[in-house]
């Protein structure tokens, strides 16, 4: 490699880190928007954007407990859903659509960190020996079964007019030519997309996050033996998990303000263009939450298979464009 | 007014993306009510798609078309059906004989049947085009409409086989003559509007009937369950 | 001499040790014997390697009767698959010193394990179909006899292994009578001679369907896999490992011989057929792994889903190549192979941890294991790594494995025909959702064994195995890491077995796919890992350090009574939401008894719940076989009354038919 790539690539690492940075400090005022936007709409007060940094707060000041006859898996698991959330936060182009010549931001690479990271959410629920932590993990990865079809065929969709799975081209391809955005194959893809993104995150209508009613819930149930640090592990990863993935989507709608090119003042855009994105993107889903019931857990099926015919109509439709 | 060549194809597109999305809708949705208004979103984007197509070539006649379609296909049909819905008064729910995760994975498959069938139609309207251009002429908006009226007809049929009641079917029908029409309007270059006039009125008639029907059945039964008609043979 | 002929002249001096080393008496036969065959498959696999690097080399033995010599003559292709089954060879062979034991460490069942290893290389060394169906028979009688190890204590294995023997030899006949078709038309028996048959021709059409149909019974491809998940629990565990790593392999092998080398460019109903196969294999052995609680059937339906996915790579790749997408062509292919090369390894490696489960506890029903993580831990370490690999994780073989088919699918060019335009985003979404089952599938497998609380007295007395059973485990792991961390040179050498290109080597042993543009190297993306990951691992290990230490407590418990392991999520109760999911394609039988308390029908005093699941196939398809079979022999039992004469009748009869026959 000559001296000008290594130099690329030295700041494209850089400018990825920061993103991760970024994220990582956006990831609980995330949560902490989508519970305010709420606690609005329903007439309440509510605990200030700020609430889960003080959340993280406490919980690291704990004595975490362990149920008794639990294996390193409870205290490596949360450990390792963080680490696949910020490897996410790495290879998504939220700031910056640019990505490194060996590690590209491959669609399919990105659902597979997704995926370990839930494996890892679920092994732990299975650690902890008790019928809410098994209860709780086997529904979590039955969505993430039945939500895998949806997401590879909405991939494919997005992937079609690009000819390629590498989500930055997709990203400045989509802005540089917005009619695609709005054509009934990226609309589809995107819509079918959003459905994946609630499902895997744990949102309503899939899984209520403010339940504690144990016969209803998904995540709280596998991180019911979870405490102290471990859960503030738990609790980090999952909310970057939420905003990386809502990034993803904000920057698939609006692919404005993302940063190409490795200048200073492109990326402080970028990042004030994805900070103004997710936040977005955070209090509609707070106020769509407002007007979803949960749903039964056998009717999930029947919106992921929804999902997966939208996005299924999306490739045909691109196709037929074609 | 003339619309541009880029504006048009993108009003065809959200158009028919709409009916599309629609009729995927209806058998994802149990709930009648949901159909009703499934229904009138589908009238009306059927009415811009006539619209789009009078306003591209310039045809008046057709503009009074797309306004008769609004009215019967978006507001009075409609109308009519949520009125049987009050009268049936029984659950406003359907229960589909097929549970509407295979239904949906059905419409997928049908799709796919609506998308394959339908290639050499376009390609024989294309190819009409292309004569009577005196060369090579793009596929047009009759690439999407075929596909996608054919996927409502064959949605509406599904509809039609698998629900019980007596307004489902209904909307099963109203479905299927949508999709007819998606396919009229485009291929053959529009319909003459004293036709659609009629068809239209036809359809609203039919709606009228059997919207009273549903509503006698249901004083008659308790429920306008249809699968309870193989007891009146003999 | 070549090294390729040396190599094989090894091999066969090997076996004839290894068989003597099996008769020994006493406690040295396993040692010895152990050793023996694992120079036989390490030789295999040295000959294997010199063949796919394009050593070249003919072996011929003449016979007593009046067919031309039989040829070993093995290429690139054949020299892969050589490679394959010998270094599972090796594996097995070495782990069962320490496991083989009671009726599994006999003189026959050595004996054996050695004849089967010696057929299942030299398969794909055959370059006639003589001797190609010859080591094709000493390969399934060998793993027949092995199947029947436990026969004398256990009625199922007498069961499993009539089941195997006829669905064996079915697939043998079906072999015999495409090969023969083939040699009819072009006249000789050498493969080179078969190759200038033309593929599109009737007879082609004919012998495809029944070679295919042949060795996909073999390969355990629906719906000729019932033997799979009868004979994989039945069998010692060595023996699984091998007939799943590398035995069913040999069903691919035999697919990809007659569409690359035999009969290449075939219709594209050949695609279309192996498509459609492929995609219903996989999603019918996931859904049934995933539903499954013994370990070992569990690993032997998903064996069907994976010999699936290769199956319908290779249909994937012959229908791209023929509507001219060359680049998505070749990179399909290269995902076939590599899905081959990274099942054997993880496949192995976990019927091999199987075999370590019931070893050191004696239950293979998961519902009664669970945390063996605490007394096993090197089993848990190289079973949960296969896990990883065979759910298509990263950094192991089968996430590469599936990129590579999945990348090849995305970049089938824009399609000008309908055929490609349906096929694709279906098989696209078959994939996608036989992935996530087997995501629920392993960690249901692993979760439910080595986490949380042990189920059974057993699994409370769990202990580890011996060191060679660890050696090969970790062997297998390491493989499956090796696999997933270098794919660039790996898949460089695929390609050239295969005879394509488009794949290139990148980075530090990153694959790069130049036909269809897309780079992955595990390498660089474990190296972004490690940089996110040590500032975090760095920060939780110094809080750790500065906060609390961690305390044990009881678990939750409702308020109210103590947990017993037995509240826990069972294997069956982690896959009760599947179960309901997809009941209309699984129809299991579910049977509920209450028993109510004297005083008040009210009050429940017991309730049973008992669930089946059957495999649907068998019950809908084979049972009315095998009851129409009976029927018929019930009344062929009427010529048979038992009087010599009518029998010397028969005979004389039938020799009177069979002089007139030759007369005319």
């Amino acid at each position: 490699m000559t001296d000008v790539t290594w130099t690329t690539t030295a700041l494209t690492l850089v400018v990825l880190l920061a993103q991760v940075v970024v994220m990582v400090a956006l990831a609980p005022l995330v949560a902490g928007l989508t519970r305010q936007t709420r606690a609005r709409i329903e007439g309440r007060a509510g605990p200030g954007v700020l609430q889960p940094w003080r959340d993280v707060r406490k919980l690291l000041a704990k004595r975490p407990i362990r149920a008794a006859g639990t294996s390193w898996v409870t205290v490596a698991g949360p450990v390792v859903l963080l680490v696949s959330s910020l490897l996410l936060a790495a290879l998504v182009p939220l700031v910056a659509a640019v990505s490194l010549p060996l590690v590209p931001d491959d669609l399919f690479v990105v659902v597979s960190v997704l995926l370990l990271g839930t494996v890892a959410l679920a092994l732990l629920g299975l650690d902890s020996g008790s019928a809410f932590g098994g209860m709780g993990s086997s529904r979590h990865m039955t969505i993430a079964a039945l939500v895998e079809p949806t997401v590879l065929v909405a991939v494919y969709a997005l992937s079609i007019p690009v000819g390629s799975s590498t989500l930055s081209l997709i990203v400045t391809e989509r802005r540089d030519d917005p009619a695609s955005i709005a054509s009934p194959a990226g609309v589809l893809a995107v819509v079918a997309l959003v459905v994946v993104v609630l499902a895997e995150t744990g949102r309503l209508p899939v899984d209520n996050p403010a339940t504690h009613l144990e016969l209803t819930m998904v995540h709280e149930a596998m991180v019911l033996e979870t405490s102290g640090r471990d859960l503030a592990w738990v609790e980090v990863g999952s909310w970057l998990r939420l905003a990386v993935l809502l990034g993803l989507v904000g920057n698939l709608v609006l692919p404005w303000g993302v940063a190409t090119e490795l200048s200073v003042p492109a990326v402080l855009l970028g990042v004030v263009a994805i900070g103004a994105k997710v936040a977005v993107a955070a209090a509609l889903l707070g106020a769509a939450e407002v007007g979803l019931a949960k749903l039964r857990l056998f009717r999930v099926p029947e919106l992921l298979a929804g999902s997966f015919v939208l996005a299924f109509l999306a490739v045909t439709a691109s196709y037929l464009v074609a | 007014m003339h619309l541009s060549e880029a504006a048009f194809s993108q009003l065809v597109a959200l158009s028919t993306g709409t009916l599309l999305v629609t009729s995927v809708l209806f058998v994802w949705r149990r709930s009648l009510r949901a159909a009703v208004r499934l229904l009138a979103v589908q009238g009306g984007a059927l009415a811009l798609l006539v619209a789009a197509i009078a306003l591209a070539e310039r045809e008046g006649e057709l503009l009074v078309t797309a306004l008769i379609v609004l009215a019967v296909k978006a507001v009075a049909i409609p109308l009519v059906l949520a009125r049987g819905l009050r009268a049936d008064g029984a659950a406003l729910r359907d229960e589909p004989r097929m549970n509407p995760t295979t239904g949906l994975l059905a419409v997928a498959g049908l799709t796919t049947v609506a998308y394959l069938v339908s290639r050499p139609i376009i390609d024989a309207t294309r190819g009409v085009a292309a004569l009577l251009a005196g060369g090579d002429a793009e596929a047009g908006p009759a690439a999407f409409a075929v596909p996608v009226g054919l996927t409502m007809v064959l949605v509406g049929f599904l509809l039609l086989v698998t629900r019980r009641r007596a307004l489902s079917q209904m909307v099963g029908f109203l479905l299927l003559d949508n999709g007819i029409a998606t396919v009229a309007f485009l291929t053959a270059a529009g319909v003459p509007f004293i036709v659609e006039l009629g068809v239209s009125l036809d359809v609203l008639l039919v709606a009228l009937i059997l919207a009273v029907l549903s509503g006698r059945l249901a004083e008659l039964f308790g429920a306008a369950d249809i699968g309870r008609l193989t007891g009146l043979r003999d | 001499m070549t090294p390729v002929v040396a190599g094989l002249a090894a091999e066969g001096a090997l076996a004839v040790v290894a068989l003597l080393a099996a008769l020994l008496p006493g406690r040295r036969r396993n040692l010895l014997a152990g050793t023996a065959c694992a120079a036989l498959a390490a030789a295999g696999a040295v000959t294997g390697a010199l063949a796919l690097a394009g050593g070249t080399g003919v072996v011929r033995i003449p016979t007593a009767l009046p067919l031309p010599p039989l040829t070993l003559a093995p290429d690139a292709l054949g020299g892969l698959f050589i490679l394959v089954a010998g270094a599972v060879g090796v594996l097995a062979s070495v782990y069962a010193i320490g496991y083989a034991h009671g009726a599994s460490a006999s003189r026959t069942q050595w004996a054996a394990l050695a004849v089967f290893l010696l057929g299942l290389q030299a398969v794909p060394a055959a370059a006639d179909l003589v001797s190609f169906l010859l080591a094709w028979e000493l390969m399934a009688a060998a793993s027949a006899v092995l199947v029947l190890a436990d026969q004398a204590r256990n009625p199922q294995a007498r069961r499993a292994a009539t089941w195997y023997t006829v669905m064996t030899h079915v697939s043998f006949l079906l072999v015999l009578a495409g090969f023969a078709v083939l040699a009819g038309t072009t006249g000789g028996t050498a493969f080179d001679v078969l190759a200038t048959a033309d593929p599109t021709s009737a007879a082609a059409g004919v012998a495809f369907a029944l070679l295919a149909l042949g060795f996909a019974a073999k390969a355990g491809v629906i719906p000729l896999h019932v033997w799979l998940p009868l004979a994989h629990p039945e069998a010692p565990s060595h023996a699984s490992a091998l007939m799943s790593g590398a035995m069913v392999k040999m069903g691919g092998y035999g697919l990809l011989l007659v569409t690359l080398r035999l009969l290449p460019g075939g219709p594209t109903w050949w695609a279309v057929a192996l498509v459609a196969l492929g995609a219903a294999s996989a999603l019918f052995g996931i859904l049934q792994a995933s539903v499954a609680t013994d370990v070992k059937r569990l690993l032997a339906y998903s064996t069907t889903e994976n010999v699936g996915l290769i199956v319908l790579a290779l249909g994937v790749a012959l229908l791209l190549r023929g509507h001219h997408a060359p680049g998505a062509a070749s990179a399909a292919l290269v995902a076939c192979l590599l899905l081959v090369v990274s099942h054997a390894a993880f496949k192995a490696t976990l019927f091999l941890g199987a075999g370590s489960i019931l070893h050191g506890t004696g239950e293979r029903n998961l519902d009664r294991l669970g945390g063996l993580v605490r007394e096993m831990p090197w089993t848990a370490a190289a079973f949960g790594v296969a896990c990883l690999g065979a759910a298509a994780l990263p950094v192991t073989a089968g996430f590469v494995a599936e990129w590579t088919l999945l990348q090849a699918l995305i970049h089938a060019v824009r399609p000008s025909d309908a055929l490609v335009a349906v096929a694709v985003p279906v098989a696209l979404a078959v994939i996608a959702l036989t992935a996530g089952l087997a995501l629920v599938t392993f960690v249901k497998a692993y979760g439910i064994a080595f986490l949380a609380r042990p189920r059974s007295v057993g699994a409370l007395a769990a202990h580890e195995s011996p060191a060679s059973m660890r050696a090969a485990l970790l062997l297998g792991a390491g493989a499956v890491v090796a696999l997933g961390l270098a794919p660039g040179p790996v898949a460089e050498v695929l390609a050239g077995a295969a005879d394509v290109g488009g794949v290139e080597a990148v980075g530090l042993a990153g694959l790069s796919l130049t036909g269809v543009d897309a780079v992955l190297d595990p390498v660089a993306l474990l190296a972004l890992a490690a940089l996110v990951a040590i500032p975090a691992v760095g920060l939780v290990i110094t809080l750790g350090r500065r906060l609390p230490a961690r305390r044990e407590a009881l678990g939750w418990g409702c308020g109210a009574a103590r947990t017993s392991p037995r509240m826990q999520y069972t294997a069956t109760s982690y896959a009760e939401p599947l179960m309901r999911i997809f009941d209309d394609a699984l129809q299991p039988t579910r049977d509920v008894e209450v028993t109510h308390v004297a005083e008040s029908r009210y009050m429940a005093e017991r309730v049973r719940y008992l669930q089946r699941v059957e495999d649907v196939i068998e019950v809908r398809l084979y049972r009315p076989l095998v009851a129409a079979a009976d029927a018929v022999a019930d009344r062929a039992r009427r010529v048979q009354n038992g009087s010599i004469h009518r029998y010397l009748a028969f005979s004389f009869a039938a020799l009177v038919v069979v002089l007139l026959v030759v007369a005319t």
